[in-house]
């Protein structure tokens, strides 16, 4: 083979693998969050309930502590974290405000259709700080999804309920179809959170958002059944490179 | 849960349109879908109270003029005698029993009764439950009718830990299993508390006398009853929920109103049992503090106008919640309340403006070693750890979807052959895959190990420099030695023995703790990056490949790139794939030969060798109108 470059040599195709598209999307939204001077946290994906469920004010009775929501493992002792939520819940016990972290990786329900796996991944963050307001939540809202899907995009604030925030958001952006589609929830800490933490309620607020990454994925590369990225298929992954 | 629009419009004076209550009770939270004239509506767990129609007109009454017009009976009832004793207080802190009887059963109804069932499209029950479901749909408390002629006897309302038989009134037999509050008449079981009613004591089309139930449940014991049992229940949905514990009397009135519109009340007599008082929770008025959580202004009267619609008593400081707002607990609860009504996309941002600090990735070895083995081919998987086999110290899922799902995998390996045996099934023969992930073993306690595994098995690349080599165990250790020289890492022949698969390529492996890694990989300087973009998704073919090699011989070097020009850009549906798999050149013959490998296959059909052929014959003849190659042997 020839060292020299020669016009008749072909060029020499180097055939280079690509990160998996739900690993690049995690990595995406968390390099935006870190620019915007959020920190990174790992926790683990075995949880405790009183990390998973308790800390972050879901009662006992709540359906999603359910047999059919949640992995429970070896007689109940854990379980399969529902939400990356139990990592900054274990952040705010170490570190005093302000604070700001975001936590990405798998997480797991009990589902399994077309647009449900048991296993699927999520982006959440939090900032902890005097005077933290629901408008800054906004704001930060707007950076994320204006980074994702460009400033042209419309979207909109919806109320909703998560146990660990209060007020909640749900916020949808408008499809070029003319639908609109669920991004995100997020919302103010609930003060009953941040006490768990002992974090003075009275001093300091928060915000918490989080994303589910096979969603924003599946939108952003048009893929519509959510299983094709876990069939590990070189035909499909190979157009991510 | 269904509600018509018309339901809601009577009781609003500004006649608002469908659509201008649709943007209310989107503003409100309240998602739904319009069907006709009828709101389908979802509403959040939290909002117990909106599952009625009155619930939701006192959510709207914030943006209108609400009348809710429903007269209930205000004569003073007698006390009615019941053998009923409660050995649950916790569970059922309050319940109410109303005895009536009727000369006849109307066969006709009127009035919102009517209205409900035609507009809604239902189907009629028997009078006393009728009216027992629209009550529930006009107050959202759930009432239960039993025959009051099937009631003889000692009523016991308790929590049994016993299995029990238990015939339901949608003909349903359920044996009921751990703990449940349930009615008990006579010691044999009549009704699953909050849940559904038995058939023993169910009222039928001629029943004319009924003893209605009203109870407060505690939520937490309906819970997850309904979906054990596989029993559909509006009651149990509202209970879970929590309902209003302080309208039992007023519901059971409105009651007695709607049957006095249908039919002669012969007699009526009510009971009610309470075993402690609700307090009526309090909260200090404090915009400021309201102002700071959503980053408004607002002055204390707009924010107490705001309270005051939403049926909030506001007196000297302080704020009183509504009985049926049992959500309402803190200032962020009521500041929620505030930004409903304004509107969450009427809240101005502010910017945020997080402090940054130095912070490490402490991610950065592992995230080169991604790149490291992307610039070599490998692609990046995602396994589920879900698994079928037991294996030592493999977690058991104590509530598995299904039986190959019972244990978290040990190692990432295995995913790994399965994926390689998957693409080897679909025609490939170059095949490297790598997962980083965290693997979990039981022992004494929980071990979690952030691995990193690879696989690799074929071809070492669809090039022309490494389409003739296959990958082995050196070529893995080879490539690990350029990076990390002073490592030695223990690469596996996976046997294929076990393995479903004719195929004899061997598969070399590798499994190994991210902690492993020396921080000289951080000096690697990878070729490839991450997208700029996301790449649109092209839909994959599940249909078979197959592939045709074509070598051409070149005396005239200059056509070499003219070749590659033409062949490297066919287009045609059914080629998938065009790469160069051979180059040699020989100076003392003066000649180059080069090969290229065509692959084809189609999105809606399997291919004949026919449609293939017509293909390659194209090929062919494009290919040798360019003078001075050939093609050897033809």
């Amino acid at each position: 083979m020839p060292d020299h470059k020669d016009i008749t040599t072909p060029e020499l195709i180097i055939d280079r693998g690509s990160l998996h598209p739900i690993n690049h999307m995690k990595d995406t939204i968390m390099s935006l969050l870190v620019s915007i001077g959020f920190e990174i946290v790992d926790g683990p994906e075995i949880e405790t309930e009183e990390f998973n469920f308790d800390m972050l004010n879901i009662k006992k009775s709540h359906p999603a502590r359910q047999m059919h929501d949640t992995f429970y493992i070896e007689n109940k002792s854990n379980l399969l974290r529902t939400h990356t939520s139990p990592v900054q819940i274990r952040g705010m016990l170490e570190k005093k405000p302000p604070l700001a972290f975001i936590s990405g990786g798998k997480v797991f329900r009990k589902d399994d259709d077309a647009t449900h796996l048991p296993m699927f991944h999520q982006v959440e963050g939090i900032y902890v700080d005097e005077n933290v307001s629901f408008g800054q939540l906004k704001d930060l809202i707007y950076k994320i999804i204006y980074s994702l899907f460009g400033e042209d995009v419309k979207l909109r604030f919806r109320p909703s309920y998560f146990p660990f925030t209060e007020p909640s958001a749900e916020v949808d952006i408008l499809s070029t179809e003319g639908k609109w589609l669920e991004i995100l929830g997020c919302g103010v800490v609930n003060p009953i959170v941040l006490e768990n933490c002992n974090i003075d309620s009275d001093k300091y607020s928060g915000l918490a958002f989080g994303l589910g990454i096979e969603r924003i994925a599946m939108l952003k590369h048009g893929v519509s059944d959510i299983r094709e990225f876990y069939k590990s298929n070189l035909d499909f992954l190979s157009q991510f490179k | 849960m269904k509600i018509a629009y018309s339901h809601l419009s009577q009781h609003i004076e500004e006649n608002p349109t469908i659509a201008e209550i649709s943007d209310s009770l989107f503003q409100l939270g309240h998602e739904h879908e319009i069907d006709g004239g009828v709101f389908d509506m979802e509403f959040t767990p939290n909002r117990g109270d909106c599952l009625s129609l009155n619930g939701l007109l006192r959510d709207l009454s914030v943006f209108y003029t609400v009348d809710f017009n429903q007269e209930i009976y205000m004569e003073k009832l007698d006390d009615l005698q019941i053998d009923f004793e409660n050995l649950s207080e916790s569970i059922c802190p309050q319940i109410s029993f109303l005895k009536l009887e009727i000369e006849n059963v109307p066969e006709v109804y009127k009035g919102s009764l009517d209205n409900y069932f035609k507009d809604l499209s239902l189907n009629k029950n028997n009078f006393f439950t009728d009216v027992s479901n629209y009550l529930s749909y006009e107050t959202g408390q759930p009432t239960h009718c039993y025959d009051a002629i099937k009631m003889g006897g000692k009523l016991l309302f308790h929590k049994i830990e016993t299995n029990e038989e238990f015939e339901t009134l949608i003909d349903k037999k359920i044996t009921l299993t751990g703990k449940n509050s349930v009615f008990s008449l006579n010691n044999n079981i009549i009704n699953l508390a909050g849940v559904v009613g038995g058939k023993s004591t169910s009222c039928s089309i001629n029943t004319k006398t009924v003893i209605v139930e009203c109870a407060f449940f505690q939520p937490e014991e309906i819970i997850g009853k309904s979906v054990k049992y596989d029993i559909q229940s509006e009651a149990s949905h509202k209970f879970e929920r929590g309902v209003d514990p302080k309208c039992h009397e007023k519901v059971l009135r409105r009651f007695i109103n709607l049957i006095g519109e249908h039919a002669n009340i012969k007699e009526m007599s009510i009971f009610s049992y309470k075993s402690k008082d609700n307090p009526i929770h309090q909260l200090p008025v404090d915009v400021q503090k309201i102002n700071q959580i959503i980053g408004i202004d607002i002055t204390e009267n707009e924010y107490l106008n705001y309270l005051s619609k939403l049926q909030f008593g506001i007196e000297k400081g302080v704020i009183r919640v509504p009985s049926f707002r049992s959500d309402v607990k803190t200032q962020n609860d009521l500041a929620e309340e505030v930004a409903r009504v304004i509107g969450y996309n009427n809240i101005p941002k502010s910017e945020i403006s997080i402090p940054k600090n130095e912070k490490t990735n402490h991610k950065d070895i592992e995230n080169k070693l991604r790149f490291f083995l992307l610039d070599h081919g490998f692609y990046e998987v995602i396994n589920s750890p879900f698994v079928s086999l037991p294996a030592e110290k493999a977690i058991k899922v104590d509530n598995p979807l299904d039986s190959n799902r019972e244990y978290l995998r040990i190692n990432i390996t295995n995913s790994l052959v399965e994926n390689l045996l998957f693409n080897e099934r679909r025609q490939k023969d170059s095949i490297k895959l790598f997962e980083i992930s965290d693997v979990y073993l039981s022992s004494n306690s929980i071990n979690k190990k952030r691995k990193l595994s690879i696989i690799a098995s074929g071809r070492v690349g669809e090039n022309y420099k490494d389409f003739s080599k296959k990958i082995n165990k050196q070529y893995l250790v080879k490539l690990f030695q350029e990076i990390l020289p002073n490592q030695v890492f223990d690469f596996k022949i996976v046997s294929r023995e076990l393995l479903d698969t004719k195929i004899k390529n061997e598969i070399v492996a590798l499994e190994v703790d991210i902690n492993c890694f020396s921080s000289d990989i951080l000096s690697y300087k990878e070729a490839s990056q991450s997208p700029e973009s996301f790449a649109q998704y092209n839909p994959i073919s599940d249909l078979p490949s197959s592939f045709k090699d074509i070598s051409y011989s070149i005396k005239d070097y200059s056509k070499t790139q003219e070749l590659q020009d033409l062949l490297l850009n066919y287009q045609c549906d059914i080629v998938k794939n065009i790469f160069i798999f051979d180059y040699f050149k020989n100076e003392k013959k003066e000649e180059i030969k080069i090969g290229f490998r065509f692959t084809f296959q189609s999105k809606k059909v399997t291919l004949n060798s026919s449609e293939i052929e017509s293909v390659y014959n194209d090929i062919v003849t494009k290919s040798l109108k360019i003078s001075g190659i050939s093609i050897p042997g033809m």
